[in-house]
């Protein structure tokens, strides 16, 4: 195969990953999951421009690391104000939903999450003007011969926070956020050692505000992986405070600040 | 170096009684004797089947026999404290394999994991294969 | 009943009787019988995949003309390269030739880099000028760093924070930096995400390490910066730390902070997501890996940067005729192991000879088994056996798993003389080593 062929065919799988639109006759089956179908209330995803990013095989299941990237001027005329994310196979497919602000900069986020088994990943996505975008990507799990895995959850980190937020940034330019904090996302499906099901705990919210102002409030599911990871973007015309708040479904709530500078 | 394979010799030949007595007692209790199963075992007979090609079963054990050789070298040649395999009595390594895909093996490291992922049938051939293996030197 | 047993064991054993005696007369083959097929098969990469596969290939079928292309006269291996770190191993006893391949089998071999490929033509370009045609090409090759990844590890770097993952002058520096550390320094390790060379490496080395500090420079810590939040064989190898080492090691998950973003090697610094700065007294870089290039020069890997392969035979799914094995393929939930890497290689060897008889390939079977010393007599190991199940690679289910967690020093220790032993046997399966210098 020469060259060109073989760009051609990474191209295609590239074009393959951003989702092409269904027509009538040919619907995607996911598009029927009803998880997918209550959010979507019969809306049909007109448009690509989904960017779903995520290992096609992965060796553990319990943390897999996936990027969502949306098209979008992120302006208040034409944003993404949602993005929801499904594992159509897990117990409950529900994984995270965000809603997000033109502040945000530009529609995109990394988190991780559990997978119980192989199956499609789906990201919805909805402009300001209420069409919906959309994009699946089948994932294989495995546990590797060489991998078998234990938890490393520390309880006496409950609740402590990390973040990153650059000192400085340009404006127009959006910056990366990174956010994680220590919790053990109990899914309530999950014997300990007394054999007892250990009950449901997790982080239910997580809100992001500059000065007040809200950039992203995203809703976690009990399928998100244990210590919620955070990446998303900010772009503030000014210098400010970004102050980032965790709340558990106990209603104990954790909240981590940190301000910057913005050149002109 | 020689006393030394000796000694892990004598201790594999160990196990290999003790896996021949689990053997034993799972036979008795399905009602056919490992005893006759010994006494009836004899050299192979000769054969014309050189131009006969190899079944698929047949194919599948000799890739399964091959990956035996990451440890006990190719042909299962190399003595080490993995013992060597090749030229050893078929009832003995028929009756080891089973002992380790039965959990009968006290004191056993890696090859019950190994072990059970083959089908009786499979251990068997693959004990025959080795047990036809020409020893030589040992390397 | 009994009547059945017998005859299954009749017909077994006329085959059997068929294998030994080529072991009987010397004459190496196994697979006697249908045509002698014929052709010329090139392997690239003499390491734990490639060896196997020419020797294999030879040992099937004699009549085959098999050339096999590797730079190197002496094969460095990687296992117990951890071993030779620790202060337990010559580094002479982890080099092999390819004496027994070449005089001994009949294995046409080249030391030389494959530099091209032409997948249409079917020819391979040598960096010394020469080509070859193949009527099968297999592609062994191994890793290659994905230099410039990590944001400041590309090779200069290397130099100075060595990653030591590919065996030769990297392993020497190494070592001679332990050696020159200071009583009381750090020994900062940093492990990548999944998929890499060897899952429990990183472990193995950070244990091998500590014997050598324990033994030599007890003031010293290890600190392990982990892109992970868990690992292969994990409760084990905490057991023994804890149990050798005492607090030695310390183990940075990534949802602690151990995920590094950045590596300044003139300083021994790395920096982490989220903004910690480790200083080291000797740095040793995992970094992220990728099939050898010479994958991508045969457009056989995807944008992983691996080779996605059938699962039956390891052909690759692109490129017809070309079959990849080893580090370089996707092949989970086998590991990248030189066990895996062997048995691959047969299963390969197996399929090609079919293919050239115009017989189906077999039902696969692959195994694995990754022994990790914590201590020269304390060993622990995981083992796997893999089929083809739905088209799909699997572990055979109710098979494999890891040494049990709580045995004595006995076992601990019988395992750690099986991981010597299991060289001795795969350097005698792959290369014909005889004895170890
Ligand atoms: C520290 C460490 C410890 C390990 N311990 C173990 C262990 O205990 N057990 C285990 O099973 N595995 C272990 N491994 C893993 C093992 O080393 C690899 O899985 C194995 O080497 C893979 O075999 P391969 O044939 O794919 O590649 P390699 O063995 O790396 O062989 C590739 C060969 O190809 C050659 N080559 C590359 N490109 C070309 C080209 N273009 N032209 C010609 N030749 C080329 C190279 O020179 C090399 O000789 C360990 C690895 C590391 C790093």
């Amino acid at each position: 195969m020469n060259l060109f062929l073989k760009r051609s065919m990474m191209a295609a799988a590239l074009i393959c990953a951003i989702w092409t639109p269904p027509n009538a006759s040919a619907q995607p089956s996911w598009l029927q999951a009803e998880a997918i179908q209550a959010v979507l209330q019969g809306a049909a995803p007109i448009q690509p421009g989904v960017r779903l990013d995520i290992p096609a095989v992965t060796q553990d299941g319990s943390s897999v690391q996936v990027s969502i990237d949306v098209d979008s001027p992120m302006t208040p005329d034409d944003f993404i104000d949602r993005i929801h994310l499904f594992a159509l196979d897990n117990p409950s497919p529900e994984l995270i939903e965000l809603s997000l602000t033109p502040l945000a900069g530009k529609a995109s986020f990394t988190t991780r999450i559990r997978l119980d088994q192989s199956q499609t990943v789906v990201a919805l996505a909805r402009r300001s003007s209420g069409e919906w975008l959309a994009a699946a990507r089948d994932v294989r799990v495995t546990v590797s011969g060489c991998l078998s895995r234990e938890g490393t959850y520390r309880s006496e980190q409950l609740m402590q926070a990390r973040v990153r937020v650059p000192g400085q940034g340009r404006q127009g330019a959006p910056m990366e956020v990174r956010t994680l904090i220590q919790h053990p996302m109990e899914t309530g499906l999950r014997e300990g050692p007394d054999g007892a099901i250990v009950p449901e705990r997790i982080i239910e919210r997580f809100e992001a505000a500059i000065d007040g102002e809200k950039v992203l409030t995203a809703h976690l599911h009990r399928a998100m992986a244990a210590n919620p990871y955070l990446l998303f973007m900010i772009a503030p015309e000014r210098s400010g405070e970004l102050a980032m708040t965790w709340t558990e479904d106990t209603g104990v709530a954790a909240t981590e600040r940190a301000s910057f500078e913005i050149l002109r | 170096m020689l006393k030394r394979i000796t000694i892990f010799e004598q201790k594999w030949l160990r196990r290999a009684v003790i896996g021949l007595f689990a053997v034993c007692a799972i036979a008795s209790v399905s009602g056919c004797s490992a005893n006759a199963e010994l006494q009836e075992y004899s050299a192979p007979e000769p054969l014309d089947a050189a131009a006969e090609g190899l079944s698929l079963f047949e194919r599948r054990v000799e890739v399964i026999a091959m990956s035996c050789a990451a440890c006990h070298g190719t042909d299962g040649r190399k003595a080490t404290a993995i013992p060597a395999l090749a030229g050893k009595p078929f009832p003995v390594l028929n009756a080891l394999l089973l002992a380790y895909r039965n959990d009968q093996m006290p004191d056993a490291t890696v090859m019950p994991r190994i072990a059970k992922a083959y089908t009786e049938e499979e251990l068997r051939a693959v004990a025959e294969y080795f047990a036809n293996i020409t020893p030589g030197a040992e390397e | 009943m009994t009547m059945n047993r017998n005859l299954t064991r009749r017909e077994s054993l006329k085959w059997m009787g068929l294998a030994g005696l080529g072991a009987m007369t010397g004459f190496p083959s196994l697979s006697l019988g249908g045509d002698a097929p014929s052709g010329h098969i090139v392997v690239v990469g003499g390491g734990f995949g490639g060896a196997t596969a020419a020797k294999y290939l030879k040992r099937l079928a004699p009549s085959l003309d098999v050339t096999l292309i590797e730079p190197e006269r002496r094969y460095i291996t990687c296992p117990f390269t951890n071993l030779y770190l620790g202060g337990v191993r010559s580094f002479e006893s982890l080099w092999h030739t390819f004496d027994e391949l070449r005089d001994e089998l009949g294995v046409t071999v080249i030391h030389d880099w494959a530099k091209d490929v032409d997948v249409e033509g079917r020819r391979i370009q040598l960096s010394g000028g020469e080509s070859l045609s193949w009527d099968r090409l297999i592609l062994s090759p191994g890793i290659d760093i994905r230099w410039g990844d990590l944001e400041g590890y590309d090779e200069a770097a290397a130099e100075l924070a060595p990653h030591a993952w590919k065996p030769g002058a990297q392993s020497r520096l190494l070592r001679r930096q332990l050696e020159e550390m200071e009583d009381g320094g750090t020994f900062v390790l940093v492990a990548p995400d999944n998929p890499f060379r060897c899952p429990p490496g990183p472990y193995e080395r950070v244990s091998m390490v500590a014997n050598y500090l324990k033994n030599h420079k007890p003031k010293s810590k290890i600190l392990l910066l982990d892109a992970k939040d868990g690992f292969s064989k994990q409760g084990l190898f905490m057991q023994g730390w804890e149990r050798h080492y005492g607090d030695m090691i310390e183990w940075v998950s990534r949802s602690n902070d151990g995920l590094v973003m950045r590596v300044d090697a003139d300083h021994l610094e790395v920096e982490t997501e989220f903004g910690t700065i480790h200083k080291a007294d000797v740095l040793n870089v995992v970094p992220p890996q990728k099939a050898g290039f010479i994958a991508d020069r045969a457009s056989v890997t995807d944008a992983s940067g691996w080779v996605p392969v059938k699962p039956r035979t390891f052909e690759s799914q692109l490129v017809a005729g070309v079959y990849v094995i080893g580090d370089a393929t996707q092949a989970a939930p086998m590991p990248k192991s030189g066990f895996v890497a062997n048995t691959q290689a047969k299963v390969t060897a197996s399929a090609i000879i079919a293919d050239l008889r115009g017989l189906p390939p077999v039902d696969p079977s692959w195994a694995n088994t990754c022994y990790s010393l914590i201590t020269p007599d304390w060993a622990i190991s995981i083992a796997g056996v893999y089929e083809v199940y739905d088209e799909l690679i699997r572990e055979v289910p109710g098979s494999g798993g890891i040494s049990p967690m709580d045995v004595g020093s006995v076992f601990r220790k019988q395992e750690a003389e099986n991981a010597r032993a299991w060289y001795a046997g795969i350097a005698h399966d792959v290369w014909g080593t005889r004895s170890l210098s």
